[in-house]
């Protein structure tokens, strides 16, 4: 019933988000320095997390502490997940760090396969640790060189504007399929970093719009809410449900709300008046 | 949402509680169908749709295939084949069989009536006389069909390879690559599926399916002053507006059929490089990029399809007047494939495109995207080269190509007493052994 009411909801948004609307005029370059540079800190914590905390997982990883190893793959992602808009600017590295099999011709066998999702398939397919000290290193490696280059960003606004629909983007195209964390099924995890990461940068704009759009920054903040307590439903005391527990039903409410917020979320960067 | 809905000069507010009931596709189709009944002079719903250009027809023999510089019709398909015939005389009956079909299915006729008591001769799908409905078939070969015969490997078209993945692939081994490539576009799909059940039903201890996708053109009205307009591809925009003429003679001998000069063996002059690629459209997030990045990312306004500052599609952008990018991005599409220099003439390849929509993938969007088909005399000044120079362009945020490959279309067929690959097998010692299929 609930999914029902919420596809004829999305639909009509669909629909009104159809007509054309004007850019908040009175927002100025100069409005956005404030919370850009916000972004910066923001992002700038997360990668000292995402370095610190790949150390512990890698380190793990090499002493051949299987289970620790798998316990630490999740958490330490969501640092990854949420930088994302920034960490993509960076396409070599975002190759390396987080590329699936399916990018490679190889697949799981492909030596360019590196990264998060192999080291994810030596921990939960094969179950070892065994040959995965090499792919530790690299991503150790990689995560404390995107966390240099990023320090050294000039952040562009619309990068940073556009990357709250990117990050819906990812979720909607690769992520609603539990394809991402294939071997792991923690794509709750991802999603959450996802989510969280889009949020913060909605939530740095609302000021910005609040005034001329209060109808938009509801929807939106309905949206993100809805997700909320829709991922809520799977928490568990160390972070989240595997991802086939994850209900038809809930999985066509996450569909929903993702490709709105999408689709909203999109309009953001021309809303603060960025090209 | 209310006052969305107030702005919105297409929802009036009866229209707007119909839309919530989910209704208004049928709103629409009932005034489409009170419209057409008004027409209609006993019609009934399963009639058949009626087109006048079932009878036009391409030529099978000439010089060259056809399926090439022919004007490419609403209607594609590329299918991809494993080819079982390996000895000389094998190879001579595939090679007769798909002339003597292709000239059948392109020329339409009547298929032999069997003894009832027998599977037809042919699907029926089109009726019992099969028109030509402008079909055309274009065979060619890939780099495994002659690597995997010892006596045509010596053979084997100098710049012919295995296409290898380029930076932003993510090919699917299942869709990519074979040893024989059949292209066959017509004006209808059901033309297509026609052609190629007929080609599997004939040949079934010769070639096996290996992979196929079909794809198509949207159609435009006659444009009342005569003029032509290049078709959009899914993300919108007009695709092929600089494609070299197909009616210069001269032009396509220098960039799409192999001469006599250079290192190509003899037999191959006339024939030409196919490449193939399936480029995934992420058209969901591309309709939600903002007009003004889609048109940076591609180089052309998007209604007209001029380049910028220009008014029409056909007007060739002056990069030397705008070297840092100020009018026309670096790093747009347009510009990268083709920097209007002197030396980018050697690259030019003549594309021959069509849409696919597939169904949709398993995180529930559109699988939909380019079967991109180009023809060149060198591959690897043509395709490979272009591609390279595409590498890292920003519109790979929102495609991946994910199968294809490079295939070597042979030369035409001359007369009735000719067929395909007569040249290849002459040239690898065996002449023809019969005069008949």
């Amino acid at each position: 019933m609930k999914f029902r009411a919420y596809l004829a909801a999305s639909i009509v948004a669909i629909a009104a988000a159809a007509a054309p609307r004007v850019a908040n005029a009175e927002v100025s370059p100069l409005d956005l320095v404030g919370p850009i540079a916000e972004y910066k800190i923001f992002i700038g914590e997360n990668l000292e997390k995402l370095v610190s905390e790949t150390k512990a997982f890698t380190d793990a990883i090499k002493a051949g502490d299987l289970e620790k190893a798998k316990k630490l793959y999740a958490p330490t992602r969501m640092n990854y997940e949420i930088v994302e808009p920034v960490a993509e600017l960076f396409s070599d590295l975002d190759g390396s760090i987080d590329s699936r099999a399916d990018n490679h011709e190889l697949k799981e066998k492909d030596p360019a396969f590196t990264g998060f999702h192999r080291l994810e398939y030596g921990l939960f397919s094969q179950n070892s640790t065994e040959g995965l000290a090499e792919f530790a290193d690299k991503l150790q490696a990689d995560v404390v060189e995107l966390h240099k280059r990023i320090t050294d960003l000039t952040f562009p606004p619309e990068k940073v504007f556009g990357g709250a629909a990117t990050l819906m983007e990812e979720v909607a195209a690769t992520k609603i399929s539990g394809e991402e964390d294939r071997y792991s099924h923690t794509d709750l995890w991802d999603f959450k970093a996802n989510f969280d990461g889009s949020r913060k940068i909605f939530e740095l704009a609302r000021p910005l719009i609040e005034r001329g759009d209060g109808a938009f920054v509801t929807k939106v903040a309905g949206n993100f809410d809805t997700v909320g307590k829709t991922l809520s439903k799977y928490k568990t005391a160390e972070g989240y449900e595997l991802y086939d527990k994850l209900t038809d039903d809930d999985r066509a409410v996450l569909a929903a709300a993702v490709n709105t917020l999408a689709e909203d979320l999109s309009t953001l960067r021309g809303k603060l008046g960025l090209n | 949402m209310t006052k969305d809905r107030d702005n919105n000069p297409f929802m009036t507010s009866r229209r707007g509680l119909l839309l919530g009931a989910g209704a208004a596709g049928s709103v629409l189709a009932a005034g489409i169908t009170t419209s057409q009944a008004a027409n209609s002079h006993g019609e009934q719903v399963t009639d058949a749709p009626v087109s006048d250009k079932m009878l036009e027809q391409q030529p099978f023999h000439g010089q060259y295939q056809s399926g090439i510089v022919t004007p490419r019709p609403a209607a594609g398909m590329v299918a991809s084949f494993r080819v079982l015939a390996s000895k000389p005389e094998e190879v001579e009956r595939l090679f007769r069989s798909l002339t003597e079909r292709i000239a059948f299915l392109m020329k339409g006729g009547t298929p032999p009536a069997l003894d009832d008591k027998l599977p037809p001769a042919d699907s029926g799908i089109l009726g019992p006389v099969v028109l030509p409905d402008n079909l055309t078939i274009t065979v060619s070969l890939g780099a495994s069909f002659f690597e995997q015969r010892e006596w045509l490997s010596p053979h084997k078209p100098a710049r012919l390879s295995r296409m290898k993945a380029f930076k932003n692939d993510a090919l699917d081994q299942s869709l990519c690559h074979g040893d024989l490539s059949l292209q066959i576009s017509s004006n209808t799909p059901d033309t297509n599926i026609h052609a190629l059940r007929d080609i599997l039903k004939n040949l079934p201890d010769l070639m096996v399916l290996r992979w196929k996708q079909e794809g198509s053109v949207p159609v435009l009205p006659r444009s009342p002053d005569g003029t032509h307009q290049s078709a959009r591809n899914f993300l919108g925009f007009r695709d092929g507006s600089a494609n070299p003429d197909a009616g210069d003679a001269g032009l396509m001998q220098r960039i799409v059929w192999v001469q006599d000069s250079g290192d190509e063996p003899a037999w191959a002059r006339n024939g030409c490089y196919q490449a193939v690629r399936i480029i995934r459209n992420f058209v969901e997030r591309w309709d939600r990029t903002p007009l003004g990045e889609q048109e940076r990312i591609i180089g052309r306004l998007k209604p007209s399809g001029a380049p910028f500052g220009g008014r029409t599609e056909t007007e060739v952008p002056d990069y030397a007047k705008d070297p840092d990018g100020a009018v026309t991005p670096l790093d747009a599409h347009i510009r990268l494939a083709n920097d209007r220099s002197k030396a980018a003439d050697a690259h030019l390849i003549l594309r021959r495109p069509f849409n696919y929509s597939n169904g949709v993938s398993k995180s529930g969007q559109l699988e939909q995207g380019l079967l991109f088909i180009c023809y060149q005399a060198d591959l690897e000044k043509g395709f490979i080269a272009v591609q390279n120079k595409l590498n890292g362009e920003p519109l790979e945020e929102y495609i991946k190509p994910i199968g294809g490959g490079f295939f070597f279309t042979l030369p035409g067929v001359a007369g009735a007493d000719d067929f395909l690959g007569r040249t290849l097998l002459e040239a690898a010692g065996h002449p023809p052994t019969n005069t008949k299929s």
